[in-house]
């Protein structure tokens, strides 16, 4: 089995030269882990020099030295995942409830129990079983394009990747099905950024399916930024949102059915705008804003209109700037306090274009039907630190399993954490 | 489960012994042989620089130069290969049976090398549209004001032009995903002849 690439960057040889003390190789083996952006922007006489020489000029970038994290592709063993560091409210508790599978991202689950997990840059679908004292997994498929997104109707397994779809019949009966291919049948457009999917199954059984922008701002061609609807087969296309820059995660409310769906909100426009958004669909077909007005009615400084904002359906509310706020189920479950019922749980995987981190955490959203007075509330948070401007965790997805726990999967370290609530 | 390998553990004592020999002889170029010494990566370093070049001989036509790179950056790309998740001729057989110790070592190799220096004619006016194309789109955002990469985001500055042209192209035309998409989403709808004026201006800097 092959080393985990970043228990290697953490170079061995620290330890060798200070045997025996195992306390401080913890902390360094923590210090090492969380990731932040460096913390030395470029000089002004660097950038000085670099004009005169005809090279890079901040200007629009007030934070020249942010770029996206690295992520970790290799295998988090649990002594390296800091459960302890997990807050959540009182009478909740984290459990670590599978772990081993880099890059873990969206999670669906099967009328039988078994859980699938989409990635993305690592091309895998896990599958995970629960053995009641443990849980196994094996790689369901490999080498996709970012195959983010999976749902389950009827027995059977949707996975969608950047470029492919797939379909496994009765799979939690037939472990070994072959898939059957759907591709041709999407007609998904072929971009590749802020294309990786979030699927899911509405009430009406048809197949929820996002369609990114295929850029950070730009005026998009008429089959991108927006939400589909489809047939299970893949037939009878709908266009569900418009004006959407790049949904991961969306749900159909317990209530009134209708869906609602996080966005990621644009880079490069400043530390603090725009927010990321909570959306609520209640006409088929309403548009969203992208790529003219932003959050609640910031008209975009590069692609401009008269009247940006004139037409778009404000958002029920605001998530954070660059706090990439991603999978989000309503809860219905049993087990938490009454206050939770019909209310949101949303990942926030955190921010990368923004010098001060925020996000990399779980919040919960109470708000009523119609999606009036909406309260963000921090629900699970521990995953970075302020102070230090680093991580080490990035929560992804949210999924209430039948008893009313919620799973949290965490893509950073390759885990999913179960919260289970008693008094 | 994964655990370190017998001869990733006997290269960590080498190199932990070659880092302790150094402390003491302030000698950096006995670490670099040591580690290039380590019989493994030794024969794979051979290997990658028929191709990739070494400091004093440029790469092969189409190929990047790995001198001076990102340590993170190769590791990852190399992990691509492995997995293969990123196509190129030749990677994926020449990673096959690599461990993740392995990658790094060659990481590190190539990263402690002096980075590459420009090479063939530059032509001013090509070279300043590619100046004028990165600032307005940021480039040096992420890959540094001089363009010498961090951590997983790669060095540019004098990378080969023909390479750095076909990685563009790559990337724009969705045959190419990095550890992320942001470089398809840069890259999306910009045409053939800003993509060579880059590559111009970055391979001269």
């Amino acid at each position: 089995m092959k080393q985990p690439l970043s228990r290697l960057l953490r170079t061995p040889v620290l330890r060798k030269l200070a045997p025996g003390a195992l306390a401080l190789a913890a902390g360094y083996a923590l210090a090492q882990q969380m990731i932040g952006p460096p913390t030395t922007p470029p000089s002004p006489e660097a950038v000085k020099g670099q004009k005169a020489k005809g090279g890079y000029v901040p200007e629009r970038m007030k934070n020249p030295h942010v770029m996206p994290h690295p992520p970790r592709m290799t295998v988090t063993p649990p002594s390296e995942i800091p459960l302890d560091r997990i807050k959540v409210p009182p009478g909740f508790k984290v459990e670590l409830w599978a772990h081993g599978m880099p890059g873990v991202r969206m999670m669906t689950r099967g009328t039988k129990g078994t859980i699938w997990a989409g990635t993305r840059i690592i091309g895998r679908v896990y599958e995970i079983k629960d053995r009641g004292t443990h849980r196994e997994h094996r790689i369901l498929a490999e080498k996709l394009t970012q195959p983010n997104g999976v749902a389950f109707l009827g027995g059977n397994l949707y996975v969608i990747a950047i470029n492919r779809v797939f379909r496994y019949d009765g799979i939690e009966d037939n472990p070994d099905v072959k898939p059957v291919e759907l591709t041709a049948q999407f007609k998904l457009p072929p971009e590749a950024h802020h294309n990786w999917k979030f699927i899911a199954f509405g009430p009406d059984n048809r197949l929820y399916v996002q369609v990114g922008a295929p850029c950070n701002v730009c005026e998009v061609s008429e089959e991108y930024a927006q939400i589909r609807s489809y047939s299970a087969d893949g037939s009878n296309m709908e266009v569900v949102a418009r004006g959407v820059r790049n949904t991961v995660g969306f749900d159909f409310h317990p209530r009134t059915g209708e869906l609602w769906f996080t966005d990621n909100g644009r880079d490069w426009m400043g530390e603090n705008a725009p927010e990321d958004e909570l959306n609520r669909v209640s006409k088929s077909g309403q548009f969203f804003g992208f790529p003219w007005c932003h959050a609640q009615g910031i008209p975009d400084p590069d692609v401009k209109k008269k009247d940006p904002c004139k037409g778009v359906t404000r958002p029920v509310a605001l998530l954070g700037p660059h706090a990439a706020a991603l999978g989000m189920r309503f809860y219905t479950g049993k087990m938490f306090p009454k206050e939770y019922q019909d209310s949101i749980f949303i990942a926030r995987r955190g921010s990368w274009n923004r010098a001060a981190l925020f996000g990399f955490d779980v919040v919960n959203v109470r708000v009523t039907p119609d999606g009036r007075n909406a309260k963000v509330i921090p629900f699970m948070t521990g995953f970075m630190d302020a102070r230090e401007n680093k991580f080490w965790g990035r929560p992804v997805d949210v999924l209430q399993l039948p008893d009313g726990s919620l799973l949290v999967s965490d893509e950073q370290v390759g885990a999913i954490y179960r919260v289970t609530y008693s008094k | 489960m994964a655990g370190p390998d017998a001869t990733g553990r006997a290269g960590c004592a080498r190199r932990a012994a070659a880092v302790l020999l150094c402390a003491a002889s302030l000698c950096g170029v006995a670490a670099a042989r040591a580690e290039r010494d380590t019989p493994r990566t030794a024969a794979r370093l051979a290997a990658c620089e028929a191709c990739h070049g070494t400091a004093g001989r440029p790469p092969l036509a189409g190929t990047p130069s790995l001198s001076g790179q990102q340590r993170e950056f190769l590791a990852l790309q190399m992990f691509l290969f492995r997995e293969g998740l990123r196509e190129a001729a030749q990677m994926a057989k020449t990673m096959d049976g690599l461990t993740d110790n392995d990658l790094l070592e060659i990481a590190s190799y190539f990263a402690r090398q002096p980075p590459p220096r420009a090479d063939g004619k530059k032509d001013p006016g090509l070279y300043a549209r590619g100046a004028a194309l990165s600032r307005a789109m940021g480039c040096g955002g992420c890959h540094g004001e001089d363009f010498r990469g961090q951590q997983h985001v790669p060095r540019l500055a004098n990378q080969r032009e023909d390479y750095l042209a076909a990685a563009m192209k790559a990337y724009r035309d969705n045959r190419r995903t990095g550890i992320d998409t942001t470089m398809n989403g840069i890259l999306y709808r910009v045409p053939d002849a800003d993509l060579e004026a880059l590559a111009h201006f970055l391979a001269h800097r």
